[in-house]
């Protein structure tokens, strides 16, 4: 039937939607320049769900993401600000190795770090290039008193997304040195708002994104249950599932956009309630919103799609078990393929760090 | 005003309404502000207003401008036009050096118009601005109206509290954020920045007016429900009696004139779901009567929640009044099954996994009539495993 047709999901299209998105973006695009890497992360995370990253030339694509890296100056005066850059709009000249170059203005962005770290899993590499020490050092640079983030050492706003992406490298590095678990369990726990959906700091609307960040970080931290009641944590599967309208939107009373499919959706799915949403309606409104013609995903029906969009609505498909499309892990947000290739990282580092004890 | 792209720079969990897909113009041509080149005489003619490149300024002829390098084989490349690379290569060659000048205070004006996410732009302009002690009082003037055309992007928000703390005076804030609201009256930013000066600068008092007014124009804004909230918890708190009397009679007004309002009841169950929302005295009444005529998904949950409590606070004293506590459950069990089948049916498997959970948990020895769970673990599933198709 024609209704059929309308919401069958053109996987060709968004692979070819994504390699797009990797070659070269028309002037327009020129606000996503300092963050190009989050882009490339959308693009790559976008082929392994679609189990289509065998089209990609890793080794280029390793290398050019090694190039973010901002590293240890031969003094090691910048210890504070190494991490990856979201793009090289500073002007260092191209580079993978070290030692890192001086510049007044040159330092990482900690959703650059986040993002850099999960192309590269993604990619297949074994992070041997990442100076694990100058980015956890990087990252404690960033924590404030209260126990948010910073984006960048320079200082930027500071607030939960950012506790996300620390915790994210915490985890990927297998090394929770970058981080005060608890004071970031503090700030998490003042953004709990009294509709049991977290906002961005405390204080601050409830909202499906930020949600997210909250309960991601403390399931990364291996915390969930200790920092929230099970009386909270009902409170909080409430408010989640109330998200949904066909599709989920991200505030009470805000129009649906497929992006909350997963920042909600993957929410439920740590708190062991994403089986109770309805999948057929989730499904539907996803569908809507793919582009036909050029593929990808857009936030609302009949509207341009999105490298962002174009990913997560992905990833909410995957969630409720779209044939074809690999499972993403919930919290890291990579497919649970990559996943498993940090899994067997971190047990040689584990083994190799042991048999250097054992031979002292 | 042509607009490029409305991204923030945090991408992966940024307030994701604010995000690339707003409308997308290509910026025109004649937008730049141009410098007349210090022509002989036989220019006198040049168009004072025709472009011209920083690479052909005889005053910038000092500075080797330093190009973008993204290796051999970039990724996710930009094909910016000569125009923005010229601005951005001597960008670029300031920041190289960190010159501290005028004319570099100058050019972040033109790299800003070009690219307002530039969050290294912003960041090198106030440094500019303390080393050249520039006029606050401008800046305040240039960051409103750049707000005013991108209301969504993070660094310009970052840089007007850095502007306002600088300058130590919030007093323009609150009609400003009351301009951008009425342009958008949910805008987080917004939002989120009028809570920090109020905070920071103790204006509480003409707020509740203010949340007032804007729930009258729009009862569903969920954004000013919030505002309320963190007016009322951080001046007169709810512990009140008044206070707390004065808001549930707030909220069942609204909820008459706007039944299908998850805000107001969310407003409501927040306030009392750690005072006993089964005990507060007459609104259990209240709300059955609403059932009647202003029902709807929230009104249910929270009569649910409701019961729920009085199961919960029973349950705890010292003389467990059984016969109640099965009425209690009853109830709950019934209006589980109402938004199940009827009222709220896009959840349906969550009310029946509430339902088998509360059973479960306060059913005793009464022998289900149905295939439950006995599991009191209320994450065990028992429905089963939804198909696509």
């Amino acid at each position: 039937s024609a209704d059929a047709e309308q919401i069958d999901f053109l996987r060709d299209r968004h692979v070819r939607f994504f390699q797009r998105t990797l070659q070269v973006l028309p002037e327009r695009y020129a606000s996503l320049e300092t963050t190009r890497l989050t882009i490339i992360f959308f693009a790559l995370s976008g082929l392994d769900v679609l189990d289509a990253l065998d089209m990609i030339d890793r080794n280029m694509m390793i290398e050019w993401i090694y190039s973010l890296q901002v590293l240890p100056t031969e003094d090691q005066s910048n210890l504070s600000r190494c991490g990856f850059r979201g793009s090289s709009h500073i002007g260092i000249p191209y580079t993978t190795k070290g030692p890192g170059v001086l510049h007044p203005y040159d330092s990482g962005h900690v959703a650059m770090t986040y993002t850099g770290l999960c192309s590269l899993l993604i990619l297949g590499d074994d992070l041997s290039r990442v100076n694990k020490q100058a980015c956890l050092a990087g990252l404690r640079a960033l924590q404030l008193e209260d126990g948010s983030f910073y984006a960048v050492p320079e200082g930027s706003e500071n607030d939960i997304r950012f506790i996300y992406c620390a915790a994210s490298i915490c985890y990927m590095l297998d090394d929770w040195s970058g981080m005060d678990i608890q004071k970031a369990i503090d700030y998490i726990r003042g953004s709990l708002s009294y509709d049991n959906g977290f906002g961005q700091g405390a204080g601050r609307e409830s909202h499906g994104g930020w949600t997210y960040c909250a309960i991601a970080s403390l399931c990364l931290m291996g915390r969930l249950e200790e920092a929230l009641s099970q009386r909270e944590l009902d409170r909080i599967r409430r408010w989640c599932i109330m998200r949904q309208q066909s599709g989920f939107h991200g505030r009470p009373n805000k129009p649906v956009d497929t992006c909350y499919s997963f920042w909600v959706g993957a929410t439920l799915e740590l708190l062991d309630v994403f089986q109770y949403t309805n999948f057929d309606r989730n499904r539907s409104f996803i569908l809507s919103t793919q582009d036909r013609l050029v593929g990808g995903f857009a936030k609302w029906p009949d509207s341009h799609p999105d490298p962002l969009h174009a990913y997560l609505g992905l990833c909410g498909l995957s969630l409720i078990g779209e044939p074809s499309l690999r499972k993403v892990h919930p919290a890291l947000n990579i497919t649970q393929r990559a996943f498993q290739h940090l899994q067997q990282l971190q047990q040689t580092w584990r083994d190799s760090s042991g048999s250097c004890l054992r031979q002292h | 005003m042509a607009q490029a792209i409305k991204l923030t720079n945090d991408l992966t969990m940024s307030g994701v309404e604010e995000t690339l897909n707003e409308t997308v113009e290509v910026k025109e041509d004649n937008e730049f502000d141009g410098e007349v080149e210090d022509h002989p005489v036989d220019d006198y003619m040049a168009d004072p207003t025709r472009y011209v490149f920083y690479r052909d300024r005889k005053d910038w002829a000092d500075l080797e401008p330093v190009p973008q390098d993204d290796g051999p084989s970039p990724v996710v490349k930009i094909a910016y036009s000569e125009k923005f690379s010229d601005v951005y290569d001597y960008f670029r060659a300031l920041l190289k050096n960190d010159e501290r000048s005028e004319r570099a205070f100058a050019l972040t004006a033109d790299a800003i118009e070009l690219n307002a996410a530039n969050y290294t732009v912003w960041h090198y302009r106030r440094v500019l601005l303390q080393a050249l002690a520039k006029d606050l009082r401008e800046e305040m003037r240039y960051i409103t109206a750049i707000i005013e055309e991108q209301p969504k992007n993070y660094q310009v928000w970052h840089h007007r509290r850095m502007v306002v703390e600088w300058l130590n005076d919030p007093s323009e804030e609150l009609e400003f954020i009351a301009d951008i609201l009425s342009q958008d009256a949910k805008n987080y930013h917004a939002w989120q920045h009028r809570q920090w000066v109020i905070q920071e600068y103790k204006l509480w008092e003409s707020e509740l007016e203010f949340v007032e007014n804007l729930l009258e124009e729009d009862v569903r804004n969920n954004s000013a429900w919030n505002q309320r909230h963190f007016v009322i918890s951080h001046t007169t708190g709810f512990s009140d009696a008044g206070v707390l009397d004065r808001e549930i009679q707030y909220c069942l007004n609204q909820i008459r004139k706007a039944p299908h309002n998850e805000s107001a009841w969310n407003y409501l169950k927040g306030m009392l779901q750690d005072r006993g929302l089964s005990t507060q005295p007459g609104l259990l009444e209240k709300v059955l009567e609403l059932k009647e005529t202003h029902c709807s998904p929230y009104l249910l949950a929270f009569l649910f929640d409701c019961y729920e409590d009085s199961l919960e606070s029973s349950s705890q004293k010292e003389n467990i009044d059984e016969e109640e506590q099965k009425i209690s459950l009853k109830k709950a069990l019934e209006i589980c099954e109402l938004l199940a089948q009827d009222k709220d049916t896009i959840r349906k498997e969550y009310w029946l996994f509430l339902g088998r959970s509360l059973k479960a948990k306060y059913g005793g020895g009464d022998g289900g009539t149905d295939a439950l769970s006995e599991d009191p673990e209320a994450s065990v599933p028992t429905s089963e495993p939804q198909e696509l198709n």
